[in-house]
């Protein structure tokens, strides 16, 4: 592309998993579509609520199925490829389905920038095939917008399987990334001049600096952490992503009909101040993720085991809080700027 | 009333450009923000609440566009950005 070529975040108003439809909006869709109840039972394991289905397949076995795609995040179309590759997978992860993984490409792209699909597909198959797993096919097709992403398959063990359920009063949380993603891409948007330097001049840090770390964070699998999770013997969790920490917190406070306290958030150095200027919310816990952590609930007794596991796989944790029984969620917290 | 429209702007754009706007009015003043997607909106909305400014929806929100009016008051505050 000439530099004259419109970037490729420039094509969409909204960028990453900030492109989700809000969770309210979500909730009287499933209600209007006849979504809204619960269709477990019988092979099917879970589904509609939880952030991939689970069928039973053989006695042991479950096939966790999953789709997710979005709009760019950042420029660099072989980096927005790994970056949907990694929040595609994230869904299938969360729910304990790590093995035979299988991936088909979902791509759509503004039909005078499609030359940017073939590196777009090059960082996703990159990243699946990093992950052990295979891309199998997909579907590409010309749209205003341009997204990326993938439908996922995976196995796993019916009886190690992850839900939003199983969350006990007593449970310690667990966030396996830090925070902020949207500051630290939103800051790199900015470039035409006439506010780069009102960001530069908020930010604590070169937001060149925060970007790339962003990006790592971004394209890190949460396969590690889903293993650290079924070693451990953890069966509730789920991902952060376009609803921000309170908003999946709050999916698991009502589906597991427990309290949320949220005491510490572990950021990425440099995003609080930058979501203070854009009014993003990172501090409060509001901030959209895109590919972001793992958010895991885990009895006390099984914390050590956790902690240990993750530390094996070097797989980044914080303890974050902690479910009661009480209600809805609950935010205090300490804040943590966090340096890769 | 002064007036301002972020119809189109690229996230974060939208918020920086009202910043802007309401750095350069005095307690008393309002200003009409009309823009196009929903998560602008929000944001704008946080950020008032945040530095306590007072926010209302305008004449013409409607389910394509938003509008909001924006009141500046001897307790609202936004530091120089730049």
């Amino acid at each position: 592309m000439t530099t004259d070529t419109p970037r490729l975040t420039e094509y969409a108003a909204v960028h990453g998993c900030s492109c989700k439809v809000g969770q309210g909006e979500l909730s009287s869709l499933l209600a209007e579509g006849g979504l809204d109840e619960s269709g477990d039972g019988d092979e099917l394991l879970f589904g509609v609520g939880e952030d991939a289905s689970a069928m039973a397949v053989t006695e042991e076995l479950a096939l966790v199925t999953t789709i997710d795609y979005f709009t760019p995040i950042i420029d660099d179309p072989y980096d927005f490829g790994r970056v949907a590759a990694c929040n595609a997978t994230s869904d299938a992860f969360v729910k304990g389905g790590v093995d035979n993984v299988n991936a088909l490409v979902v791509l759509g792209l503004p039909r005078e920038i499609r030359d940017a699909a073939g590196e777009i597909l090059r960082g996703l198959v990159d990243a699946i095939e990093g992950m052990n797993g295979v891309v199998s096919g997909g579907h590409t097709v010309l749209n205003p917008w341009p997204i990326a992403g993938a439908a996922v398959t995976a196995t796993g063990a019916q009886d190690e399987l992850l839900t939003t359920r199983a969350v006990s009063p007593g449970d310690r949380l667990y966030l396996t990334k830090p925070l902020g993603t949207q500051p630290a891409m939103g800051a790199l948007r900015v470039r035409d001049g006439e506010f780069t330097e009102t960001v530069r001049n908020a930010a604590s840090r070169p937001v060149d600096a925060v970007g790339t770390e962003a990006l790592a964070w971004m394209t890190t699998p949460n396969r590690g952490a889903a293993e650290a999770a079924l070693d451990a013997g953890v069966t509730a969790g789920t991902d952060v992503t376009g609803f921000g920490l309170v908003g999946h917190a709050r999916t698991l406070a009502t589906n597991a009909g427990v309290g949320i306290e949220l005491s510490h958030l572990p950021v990425i150095a440099g995003t609080e101040p930058l979501s203070e200027l854009f009014g993003y919310g990172l501090a409060d816990g509001e901030s959209a993720e895109t590919s972001g952590g793992l958010l895991l609930a885990v009895p006390e007794r099984r914390a050590t085991a956790l902690e240990a596991a993750f530390e094996e796989r070097a797989v980044f944790y914080r303890c974050i809080g902690r479910a009661t029984d009480g209600s809805g969620v609950a935010l205090d917290p300490t804040i943590e700027p966090v340096q890769r | 009333m002064e007036e301002v429209n972020v119809t189109g702007a690229v996230c974060p754009k939208p918020v920086l450009i009202v910043r802007r706007c309401l750095q350069e009015l005095e307690p008393g003043d309002e200003l009409l923000v009309t823009g196009d997607y929903p998560p602008a909106e929000r944001n704008l909305r946080r950020t008032c609440y945040k530095h306590g400014f007072g926010v209302t929806t305008g004449p013409d929100d409607s389910s394509d566009a938003f509008q909001l009016r924006i009141r500046v008051s001897e307790e609202s505050a936004l530091e120089e950005d730049a």
